[in-house]
């Protein structure tokens, strides 16, 4: 049992899904789709949002039963799947989300489940310990193995699932989705670790919507869309645009502006901060949107943008600085007075700070504007609400059964629309819009630009946040580059490029 | 079993059901609404003593339970926001024993009355200032408050709390009625409808459902959470002050422990009146429906012959299968359940087949 780490050489077994199909409630989610996993490759399963990617890997996985199809594990057939028999089988699923245990330690995590015994069937610390290094470092990992896991990264955090499946000896690693939250560095660092472990013969499954990702790590990729596979092929088979067309069924064009740079020298400041300071986040920083004008807000995650956008939206204290609205100071700032003066910020983090997930599209839409909404007495007037909620979700046209609709039902896409028309209805002057296309799949993402396009055009002064920095280069006409809480730069119209962008957010300077 | 999340994140199955809002919770009222229906047939029809009673006879049994009633209106409001009040009871004790010794001191009775609900309101937002201000549960802040309100009562009170108040306020607030209609019934009808319309209806209610439903998100939509969490405490140490008074007036007597016998008996109607414990989920008409349905079953049973201790029982019963049928009306619970016993039981499986390994 308690072999050194360095002494396993798997070369996993091939594992085959055969024809699995899958629906919840009624709605297929997978249609007789077949995907191979053979040992030493790395098989990208890419689509859009709901394509149903994570629920083929969760099946494989045992996390979910398919409706029909075969598992056939080095030829034998698995049936009757859980995640505990597939980790005993070697197979291992790195969630979208790290699932360990918070308060325990690495090497607790690292273990569970499979704890090492010594003599008298009690707990063998030292040989753990022993262990947990030997597994750390082969993922690259430096943290104290008695660190609580919490205390970790997001990256951090995945390298320690993926060390965790090797201390199961699992061969088969599957990894749901894992860059969505990590910068490009850790990233890179994560994709170095599954290059070492491709070359020992491992078995690697990798989810992805950035064809980026998908060009650089795959050595076979399956596309899937609306449940089914639509194309399955070896890399070197495979182009950036046949990629583009199969995941999302028709041809797009490559990331162009939509709209010419706008020179907003001579419009009017809208917002203007200055000197916003809240250390240690965020220090001395200033920038100004003018009319019509959209600028982008670029930094690495962590770089302190989202902190900055929230301080400025009165969401946390500041020590000095000021924000001052088409001239006027907004001083103690909270979120209410923002809206009411004509600020709106539209947060990162969706789920948890943008949208109520178990109230209808109208209540979600009308949030921000209660204190406005009509009454007859005190009392709400329904009708009044239901027309403003109408106009407001079709102007960003949100695709609903009706206002009724739980928000949950709705698409990633079709929320942020309903965010962004949330928004809409406060009649802001100065939008913050952070990470507006996160978890939105590929084809809303440019229906959401050209809507951000479309109210600058409007004159609406607009601060755009994004990690995508072609995303920024394809939208803004002014960029502020942020890093470790310092302004580092502004490029202003074609000096908006992904080069000099990348220079200062990693705190270089352009060419 | 640590490695797989019981994702939130099931595209397929979420996209899938467009479910519309508010359908779960008309279902639930409207079964709650049957159920008393079938409730009350079956007492008429079956016990005999039940209907000797006669129309006024069963609106009296009402002030049995209309104080239970006042104080799970009050409740609810808090529970909609995610928070729970604990103190409700010994508010309920404080405000009857206040009002009581007041007038004992000379007051007039009525400003006496006035006097301790203004009390009860400042004592909720004693509750929601330590709630908001220090960021302490309300589970903690309302335990710890709920003692202060009553060791209060009880020294206010002394040895023999006041009784024999004078007949206009027994008549009014305690035993009166209108025709066949108890005057608590009426009262009790203009509050809930008030509370009703509060949360359905207003600018304060919405904000206050958004709350119970994503606090976080509440705050950047720029709703002020803890404004309206304070006001939320005070709705709910005003109703159950008014809840004390009305004890107090039935019995024509304040007792210092009154209220301690109505604090879980109010919380059962706000959970079987459908309102989701963690907030946000429920409506003002199922907790009134759930207040006469509890109400009833209860005297019902007591009236057919039962003892208390059976109509509790029974009352336990009710609720539990009220709550199971409804997280089975809940189709994503119910598939959670379903997922998860079925991990359960396989894992099991595999424990048993790997000890021979």
């Amino acid at each position: 049992m308690q072999r050194p780490p360095a002494a396993v050489a798997p070369g996993a077994r091939r594992y085959e899904a055969i024809g699995v199909s899958k629906s919840f409630d009624g709605a297929n989610v997978l249609t007789d789709v077949s995907v191979t996993f053979e040992a030493g490759q790395v098989h990208t399963l890419a689509g859009e949002n709901g394509a149903g990617k994570s629920t083929l890997l969760k099946i494989m996985a045992g996390v979910y039963q398919p409706d029909a199809g075969e598992l056939h594990l080095g030829g034998e057939r698995l049936a009757g799947l859980s995640p505990r028999s597939a980790q005993r089988r070697g197979i291992y699923l790195v969630p979208q989300e790290p699932a360990l245990m918070g308060s325990l330690s690495v090497t607790e995590n690292l273990f569970l489940g499979i704890l090492r015994r010594g003599r008298m069937r009690t707990v063998d610390w030292a040989a753990m310990r022993r262990e947990a290094s030997a597994y750390l470092a082969r993922v690259g990992l430096t943290v104290d193995p008695d660190a609580r896991a919490e205390e970790l990264s997001i990256a951090q955090q995945q390298l320690l699932e993926c060390a965790r499946a090797l201390a199961h000896r699992c061969t088969t690693i599957f990894f749901d989705e894992p860059t969505s939250p990590l910068t490009a560095h850790e990233a890179a660092t994560l994709f170095s670790v599954m290059r070492s472990l491709r070359t020992d013969r491992y078995s690697l499954g990798f989810i992805s919507h950035r064809l980026d990702e998908v060009l650089q790590m795959s050595d076979r990729v399956t596309v899937l869309r609306d449940g089914r596979s639509v194309l399955s092929g070896d890399r070197s088979a495979l182009d950036r645009a046949s990629l583009v067309t199969a995941m999302v069924g028709r041809e797009l064009t490559t990331r162009s502006r939509a709209r010419p740079h706008l020179d907003a020298s001579g419009a009017r400041e809208v917002l203007a901060v200055n000197g916003l300071t809240a250390r240690p986040q965020f220090e001395e920083v200033s920038f100004s949107v003018r009319e019509g004008e959209i600028v982008g807000l670029a930094g690495l995650v962590g770089s302190g943008r989202t902190e900055i956008a929230e301080a400025v939206f009165g969401l946390r204290p500041v020590e000095r600085g000021t924000v001052r609205l088409a001239g006027e100071l907004l001083a103690h700032r909270n979120p209410r007075a923002c809206i009411d003066a004509g600020l709106v910020y539209l947060p990162e983090d969706r789920g948890r700070h943008g949208i109520f997930a178990d109230v209808d599209v109208e209540r979600n839409v009308t949030a921000g504007v209660i204190p406005r909404l009509q009454r007859w007495g005190p009392l709400l007037r329904p009708s009044a609400e239901r027309s403003m909620a109408e106009q407001a979700t079709a102007q960003t046209a949100v695709r609903m059964a009706s206002l009724g609709t739980l928000m949950r039902s709705l698409s990633g896409g079709n929320q942020q629309r309903a965010m962004l028309a949330r928004w809409l209805l406060a009649g802001p002057r100065v939008a913050i819009f952070d990470e507006p296309t996160r978890g939105v799949d590929v084809g809303a993402k440019d229906d959401i630009y050209r809507l951000i396009g479309e109210l600058a055009g409007q004159g609406l002064a607009c601060l755009l946040i994004s990690s995508e920095l072609s995303e920024l280069v394809a939208t803004c006409d002014r960029a502020v580059a942020v890093y470790e809480g310092h302004v580092v730069g502004e490029l202003q119209g074609a000096d908006v490029t992904d080069a000099n962008l990348g220079a200062l957010v990693v705190g270089g300077t352009p060419r | 079993m640590s490695t797989t999340p019981v994702s939130s994140a099931k595209p397929g199955a979420s996209q899938a059901r467009s479910k519309t809002a508010g359908r779960q919770e008309t279902i639930w009222t409207v079964a709650l609404a049957a159920l008393l229906v079938v409730l009350l047939a079956y007492f008429y029809l079956a016990v005999p003593d039940f209907r000797s009673l006669g129309t006024s006879g069963v609106l009296a049994l009402c002030e049995q339970f209309l104080f239970t009633g006042l104080i799970a209106l009050g409740e609810a409001v808090v529970v909609l926001a995610g928070e729970i009040d604990l103190s409700t009871g010994a508010m309920s004790s404080l405000s009857g024993i206040l009002m009581a010794s007041l007038w004992q001191q000379g007051l007039n009775i009525w400003l006496a009355t006035v006097l301790a609900l203004f009390a009860a309101a400042l004592g909720g937002a004693l509750n929601g200032f330590l709630v908001t201000r220090f960021n302490v549960s309300s589970l903690l802040v309302t335990l710890g408050t709920q003692f202060i309100f009553g060791s209060v009562a009880t020294a206010v009170g002394g040895n023999t709390p006041p009784y024999n108040f004078p007949r206009s306020f027994v008549t009014l607030v305690g035993t009166g009625t209108v025709g066949p209609v108890p005057d608590q019934l009426l009262v009790f009808a203009v509050v809930a409808v008030a509370a009703w319309l509060l949360v359905a209806r207003t600018r304060y209610g919405r904000s206050l459902v958004l709350i119970g439903y994503n606090r976080a998100a509440s705050r950047y939509s720029g709703i002020d959470v803890r404004r309206s969490l304070l006001w939320a405490f005070v709705a709910s140490g005003l109703l159950a002050g008014m809840a004390g008074i009305f004890v107090s007036g039935y019995y024509n007597a304040a007792r210092d422990d009154i209220g301690d016998s109505l604090l879980l008996p109010a919380i059962t109607v706000v959970v079987l009146g459908g309102v989701d414990i963690f907030g946000g989920r429920g409506r003002m008409s199922g907790v009134i429906l759930a207040t006469f349905l509890l109400g009833f079953l209860t005297q019902g049973l007591l009236i057919r012959g039962d003892s208390s201790l059976t109509a509790t029982m029974v009352t336990g019963v009710v609720l539990v299968l009220c709550l199971v049928l409804k997280v089975a009306l809940d189709h994503r619970a119910w598939a959670q359940l379903r997922e998860l016993l079925r991990h359960r039981v396989s894992g099991m499986g595999e424990l048993r087949a790997g000890r021979g390994a």
